[in-house]
């Protein structure tokens, strides 16, 4: 009892954010209700991100009912490798990802070969609701793949690694790398076994990791270190992050984020309820950082102005960036 | 945000502040009692009238029973006899029951009973009482004797109750000549009183006969003497033998005046034995008892002034807070992960049937056997809701199955699977099912668990016998539960689970 006692008191001086504290202070107060659509909807979100002038995965076609399936060749055209996902899936259900042509199938990144018909009854079964929350009838998009910037090569194991940032009002708090596993079969999820590593905000430069609640220090795949790591065009990326506030209007929320070879930095989704464990990732607590924020709007509130996307950037990277890791 | 939590704060002090001064007001102002063990004593009455009647003559039994307006309720009151017409009427204060019969022959008994408790009475009436009487006319001797006792008393009293009282010690002084005198030889209780009286009435206090019972069991008595006298404002009551004032709280009053307790025409020989004997009852049940026969009206609006089969739907119903209250104790300060956020309380209802061992077995089964049913189905590829309608089809077949399987065992546990919701079967299955596809067996697992622990202590603590009895007895304990559920809503600190979550932190 006295131990718990102990260790509430070390967390709370450390600023480590609960799930009670999130929910009440940030997600309930910054994230109004009838904006979640927003980023629960893949479409939507690629939607406003495109108006917004915001780099997401291009978007080949949507397909909302059984007879626009007729129209998937017309969609795919000459493009040998693309993606279908359904809009509203969770956890990376119901993705096919399709990499290459072969002999007029195609060939899925994992090299399992399917026909056209296969993929049309895959697009059926997302238009079901097969893959979304509560069954609802969902929409198919078909979008440009990702491919992976080869910085990540050493570090990663199979998947697309991305980069997760935690955005108060426009002001990126805390970030991280997330890279897929083998126990997490290639998904980016912390908790299905993905590792997050901390990201300083100010460089770019990776920070040691967290695995499963555990801090790490190199990729169990790859035996790898995953710190010291530069993450090139970081400054692109957090501005990405920063500038998704104003295109969602949610206060609180996590933006994951992926480094394409070609096409550099671009959004992949938004989360309404970001997860905690990046706090163990970055070896540091939320809750100092987004009272700083807090501070600040304050402030700004006063002298009523507001600030621009790049000043939110600088303001995040001076007070929050140049982490020196502990010695090990 | 400041405001919003003063205003959250303002509504918490009032629902909690308004939740306790109901419960207070019921526990300290009605006296209901807080559990359901506690009990009053139910007293048991009978008295017994025999006499032997004389051939060819109408017979008429006239007896003095309780008037039952003081502190006494009574919950049955019968007139056992045999031939006899029964009538009860008031007279002067008292209540007298007649009975009667044209043709009676040898030994008669005739029984009346009375059951009572001394509780939830209502309120007294102001009393009234003569406080002037004339004297009784004495001659001779007699009188010297009584002004002679009088003079000292006069001195030695100040006001109606110690001059009763000096009059009393007065008189059973035996060794006191003049008492002596007055009593010529005779010192029964019924002389003595009428002694007293004598004095009294030279002085013009006036001064009444009560009979009484005492409340004590198993023992045989015969109505005791107290005298009475009325002072303006209440009545005050002495054992004429010890000059004692105030009557015992054990004494029921069965009548007052000079008559004797029983009067029969047409018989003699009349006899009136009592027994008396206390059972105990529960304290609420005897509360309705009265209820009846009084005008207390207290649980008119409570609960319990529901038909008895409601109340027993309210009372599995009014313990569902309680299990919420648990979930969420569960959930946002410990930690535990449960399948959606009520299913818990239900299959806590569901445990109801099953008992809880019982319970966790079957439902562990047959939530197995669905999900294998289910993972089978997935590779289908069926939509939502044939997929639920197969799966529910197939847990009422299971349900059924079992039922069938523990009767012909000889487990008649088994056949109250049948009641075991199976919806809620059907919506667990479907659920953890998602979860295991979405976040891994592993957590599926956990989920699953951590379910049936909430649900079990949730049903643990709905099925505290006088937990419910107190909910039930005083809803008002909701508003105070409301009022911390409240407070829950705006806890941000650690739940106990992320103290381990984070232990990483500690580690350097």
């Amino acid at each position: 009892m006295f131990g718990l006692i102990k260790t509430w008191k070390a967390l709370e001086a450390k600023g480590i954010m609960g799930i009670n504290r999130r929910n009440a202070d940030y997600v309930l107060k910054y994230n109004k209700r009838s904006l979640y659509p927003i980023v629960d909807d893949k479409i939507i979100t690629k939607q406003r991100a495109i108006d917004a002038g915001i780099h997401v995965p291009e978007l080949y076609g949507i397909i909302e009912t059984e007879k626009e399936i007729d129209k998937l060749n017309e969609i795919i055209g000459e493009h040998n490798d693309f993606v279908i996902k359904p809009a509203q899936g969770a956890g990376g259900d119901g993705i096919t990802v399709i990499a290459d042509r072969f002999e007029g199938r195609y060939k899925t990144v994992s090299g399992k070969i399917v026909t056209h018909e296969e993929l049309e009854h895959q697009i059926s079964s997302i238009l079901t609701g097969l893959y979304s929350l509560g069954g609802h009838r969902d929409r198919a998009l078909i979008e440009y793949r990702v491919t992976p910037d080869q910085i990540f090569k050493s570090i990663s194991y199979e998947g697309v690694p991305d980069i997760r940032i935690i955005v108060l009002m426009g002001y990126p708090v805390m970030a991280m790398l997330r890279l897929p596993t083998r126990q997490s079969n290639g998904k980016a999820n912390l908790h299905q076994g993905a590792i997050g590593v901390g990201v300083d905000l100010a460089t770019g430069i990776t920070l040691r990791g967290t695995w499963l609640n555990n801090k790490i220090v190199k990729h169990p795949d790859t035996n790898n270190a995953v710190d010291g790591v530069q993450l090139p065009n970081w400054d692109g990326f957090m501005k990405l992050a920063a500038g998704c506030y104003e295109l969602c209007g949610l206060g609180y929320i996590g933006v994951d984020m992926v480094l394409d070879q070609d096409k550099g930095p671009l959004i992949l989704e938004l989360n309404a309820r970001p997860g905690l464990n990046i706090q163990i990732a970055n070896d540091c607590g939320l809750v100092h950082r987004t009272h700083a924020v807090e501070a600040r709007l304050e402030e700004l509130k006063k002298k009523g102005v507001k600030d621009s996307v790049e000043e939110r950037v600088r303001f995040s990277q001076q007070l929050f960036g140049h982490v020196h890791p502990a010695e090990s | 945000m400041r405001s919003l939590n003063l205003h959250l704060k303002v509504l918490i002090t009032l629902l909690v502040t308004l939740g306790v001064l109901i419960t207070a007001y019921q526990i300290f102002i009605l006296g209901i009692p807080v559990t359901e063990d506690e009990t009053d004593d139910l007293w048991n009455i009978d008295a017994k009238v025999e006499f032997q009647a004389n051939p060819r003559e109408p017979v008429k039994v006239q007896m003095f029973v309780p008037p039952l307006n003081q502190d006494y309720v009574s919950l049955n009151e019968s007139f056992i006899s045999n031939n006899y017409g029964v009538s009860v009427n008031r007279v002067d204060g008292n209540r007298r029951v007649t009975w009667s019969a044209r043709r009676a022959s040898g030994k008669q008994t005739l029984y009346y009973r009375l059951v009572l408790t001394k509780r939830y009475s209502g309120e007294q009436a102001k009393p009234k009482g003569p406080i002037f009487r004339d004297s009784i006319p004495v001659e001779g001797a007699e009188k010297i004797a009584a002004e002679a006792l009088l003079a000292p008393i006069r001195q030695h009293s100040a006001d109606v109750e110690t001059f009763i009282g000096e009059t009393i010690k007065r008189v059973n002084n035996a060794n006191d000549d003049n008492v002596k005198l007055l009593m010529a030889g005779d010192a029964s209780t019924p002389n003595k009183a009428r002694i007293i009286e004598l004095l009294l009435s030279i002085a013009h206090v006036p001064m009444e006969r009560v009979h009484t019972i005492r409340l004590i069991g198993e023992q045989p008595q015969s109505p005791e003497l107290w005298l009475r006298s009325f002072n303006g404002d209440k009545w005050l009551y002495f054992n004429p033998e010890t000059g004692e004032q105030g009557m015992p709280a054990d004494r029921l009053m069965w009548w007052i005046g000079d008559d004797p307790l029983v009067a029969v025409e047409g018989g003699k020989q009349a006899q009136v034995s009592f027994t008396l004997n206390n059972s105990e009852m529960n304290a609420i049940r005897l509360a309705k008892l009265t209820d009846e026969n009084t005008d207390v009206d207290f649980l008119e609006y409570s609960l319990y002034g529901l038909p008895l089969s409601t109340q027993q739907t309210y009372q599995i119903m009014i313990m569902i807070p309680i299990g919420v209250l648990v979930i969420l104790v569960l959930r946002n300060l410990i930690g535990i992960q449960t399948l959606g956020t009520f299913t818990p309380v239900l299959i806590a209802l569901a445990f109801r049937e099953t008992q809880l061992g019982f319970g966790i077995v079957l439902f562990t089964l047959i939530t197995a056997l669905g999900l294998s049913l289910r993972s089978y189905l997935e590779h289908l590829k069926l939509q939502m809701l044939p997929r639920l309608s197969v799966v529910l089809t197939f847990v009422v077949v299971l349900i059924a199955v079992i039922s069938l399987l523990s009767h012909k065992l000889g487990l008649e546990r088994g056949l109250s699977v049948a009641l075991f919701p199976m919806v809620i079967l059907t919506m667990t299955i479907e659920r953890l099912s998602i979860t295991w596809e979405e976040r891994g067996g592993g957590h599926a697992m956990k989920v699953g668990v951590g379910t049936i622990i909430a649900a079990s202590l949730a049903h643990v603590l709905m099925n505290v016998p006088e937990l419910t009895y107190f909910v039930f007895t005083f809803p008002a304990v909701l508003l105070v539960l409301v009022g911390f559920m409240l407070a829950m809503g705006r806890y941000r600190g650690y739940r106990l689970t992320e103290l381990f979550r984070f232990k990483a932190f500690l580690k350097d």
